[in-house]
């Protein structure tokens, strides 16, 4: 499991995708921060946190697209899977290695508290709450990303796939939030679009509830995807 | 060392292979011979343990590859048809990481890895990314890659293709000297290959084994009566004639002119009679000089024709 996650990692750093990955999603986030937090001398970090969930949408994908896609086209699948390792184990490298380039973000976010405490003060337990929140549900985001591209040996067909389930899920809600609205949708189907939503979920992080129950939720959706994923593994030596 | 009973893989309604079964004992270089899709690939992938079978059981040293593929991976070393090579590392990091991947506990990585990669011809790209190396290297590189961690058994796909004639013959000889303490199983439609390398050639065709044998064997058994070239300096229908009243020859067909006033003929000679000296002594006594006499040894190619359409 090192190995893979070693030499994942590196290769997102050795092609330009975790350069683009990074900068594009930083630049983005920076320019809200300026916009909002400096312009709008704003203390909160929670809308911040709201738009790097929106924005993670459709960045997550550049980040997973190619995880196992390419291996599969360059058949370097055949290196992994002869080796003496295990599928879970294959899948638990790759899947924290782009866990650690989206840590690397996360890392260049560091400055937006500091900034705050220097110039005002913060409240520590809105930033420690919403960063534990976004990584489980970075973590979730890219367990996703990593199933679709289990599927597919073409990167694009990854990407797009990924993105669509992320759009999917996020238009579902607002679709549920909508019929619940004007009566269609009874009221304990709308429990479960509320159980299963990631969006309703994390809004109760950036009001400052980190609930347990949030966390638990997002660590079995990652733990069921990557699950997911090894399914898939086995299935392709079925042929 | 390799144990393969009763195994079947199916591809929707096609049988890639359709229950093969033998083993190979410790040390032995094993040939696998067969047209494009006979089932050559789909095996060895079974073998390494990178697809299941339907049906039939794989063990490696006794391990059973179904039970325990953990185990028995670690005593295989596998070269696919394409090298599975990762084009934007260096020689040098690619060997570091499968070292790593496999786990292997030689306690020396520095030494090993330079040991294989100078028997290799490496040793002068070692820094160079992959993805910039011609053809040839590439296929070193995913050997070297195989042969990392010393496994007992190693199984090769078409280890020489793509490669130069000087590469082939290098790549031939590591191969051989490889199989001095290994147990080697590999494929190739390149028939030379076979004899120059291989103390057994199993033939594969339409996923049945047809013949499993030494090359000797093989073109001895299965080529009952033997062929000669000859060309001789004289007219057609006369020579023709003189030839096949000598005893012991079956047939005469004659091939056409490759050089001026003579002409040459297929001579086929009945089973266990050797016909060169009566004629040589025929013809040079009927005039006709005999200007060249060539047994045909390519017949490992017609045996592998006749054994592979029997099979279809």
């Amino acid at each position: 499991m090192q190995a893979i996650f070693k030499r994942d990692f590196g290769a997102y750093f050795t092609s330009a995708i975790g350069y683009v990955y990074i900068s594009s999603y930083i630049l983005v986030l920076n320019l809200y921060f300026y916009l909002v937090n400096i312009l709008g001398a704003s203390m909160s970090l929670a809308g911040i946190f709201s738009f790097m969930l929106l924005v993670m949408m459709f960045v997550t994908p550049i980040l997973t697209m190619r995880v196992f896609s390419e291996d599969f086209k360059q058949k370097t699948d055949q290196l992994l899977l002869t080796a003496p390792v295990t599928s879970t184990a294959i899948v638990l490298g790759k899947f924290f290695s782009s866990l650690a380039v989206f840590g690397c973000l996360l890392a260049l976010t560091i400055l937006w508290p500091i900034a705050l405490y220097i110039f005002g003060g913060f409240n520590l337990d809105e930033v420690v709450g919403n960063y534990i929140g976004i990584i489980s549900i970075g973590a979730a985001y890219i367990s996703i990303g990593v199933f679709v591209s289990a599927m597919t040996e073409n990167q694009v067909i990854a990407a797009i796939g990924s993105l669509a389930i992320f759009i999917a899920l996020y238009i579902l809600e607002i679709v549920a939030l909508f019929f619940y609205a004007s009566g269609v949708l009874p009221t304990f189907i709308m429990r479960i679009f509320m159980f299963i939503s990631i969006f309703g979920r994390y809004s109760d992080i950036t009001r400052g509830l980190l609930a347990l129950d949030t966390i638990v939720f997002f660590v079995s959706v990652c733990a069921f995807f990557l699950f997911l994923t090894t399914r898939v593994i086995e299935k392709r030596r079925k042929g | 060392m390799i144990t393969v009973s009763n195994l079947t893989k199916s591809y929707g309604k096609n049988r890639g292979v359709n229950d093969i079964s033998f083993s190979v004992p410790e040390g032995q270089i094993v040939g696998f011979l067969g047209p494009n899709g006979a089932g050559k690939t789909t095996t060895m992938n079974i073998i390494t343990g990178y697809l299941s079978a339907d049906t039939g059981k794989v063990e490696i040293a006794g391990i059973d590859m179904q039970k325990t593929p953990i185990e028995a991976k670690r005593h295989i070393g596998y070269l696919p048809e394409q090298p599975p090579l990762y084009h934007a590392m260096t020689v040098n990091e690619y060997l570091d990481f499968v070292y790593d991947l496999k786990e292997i506990k030689i306690d020396d990585r520095k030494s090993h890895i330079s040991e294989i990669c100078g028997n290799l011809g490496l040793a002068d790209v070692r820094s160079r990314v992959i993805g910039h190396l011609s053809k040839g290297y590439k296929q070193r590189v995913g050997f070297a890659q195989a042969l990392l961690g010393d496994p007992d058994v190693l199984i090769l796909d078409e280890p020489t293709i793509g490669l130069d004639p000087r590469q082939i013959v290098e790549i031939r000889n590591v191969i051989k000297e490889m199989g001095k303490q290994r147990t080697i199983i590999l494929s190739t439609h390149i028939l030379p290959e076979v004899s120059a390398v291989c103390e057994r050639v199993l033939v594969i065709s339409n996923g049945v084994i047809v013949a499993d044998d030494n090359p000797e064997n093989l073109t001895s058994n299965l080529k009952g009566n033997r062929t000669q070239i000859i060309r001789v300096a004289g007219s057609s229908d006369e020579v023709q004639t003189l030839i096949s009243n000598i005893s012991g020859v079956s047939s005469v067909k004659p091939l056409g002119k490759m050089e001026p006033e003579s002409i040459d003929f297929l001579v086929e000679n009945e089973s266990g009679v050797d016909i060169r000296k009566p004629l040589f002594y025929e013809l040079s006594k009927a005039g006709y000089p005999l200007l060249m006499l060539r047994p045909q040894n390519d017949s490992l190619e017609d045996i592998f024709l006749q054994l592979t359409e029997e099979g279809k």
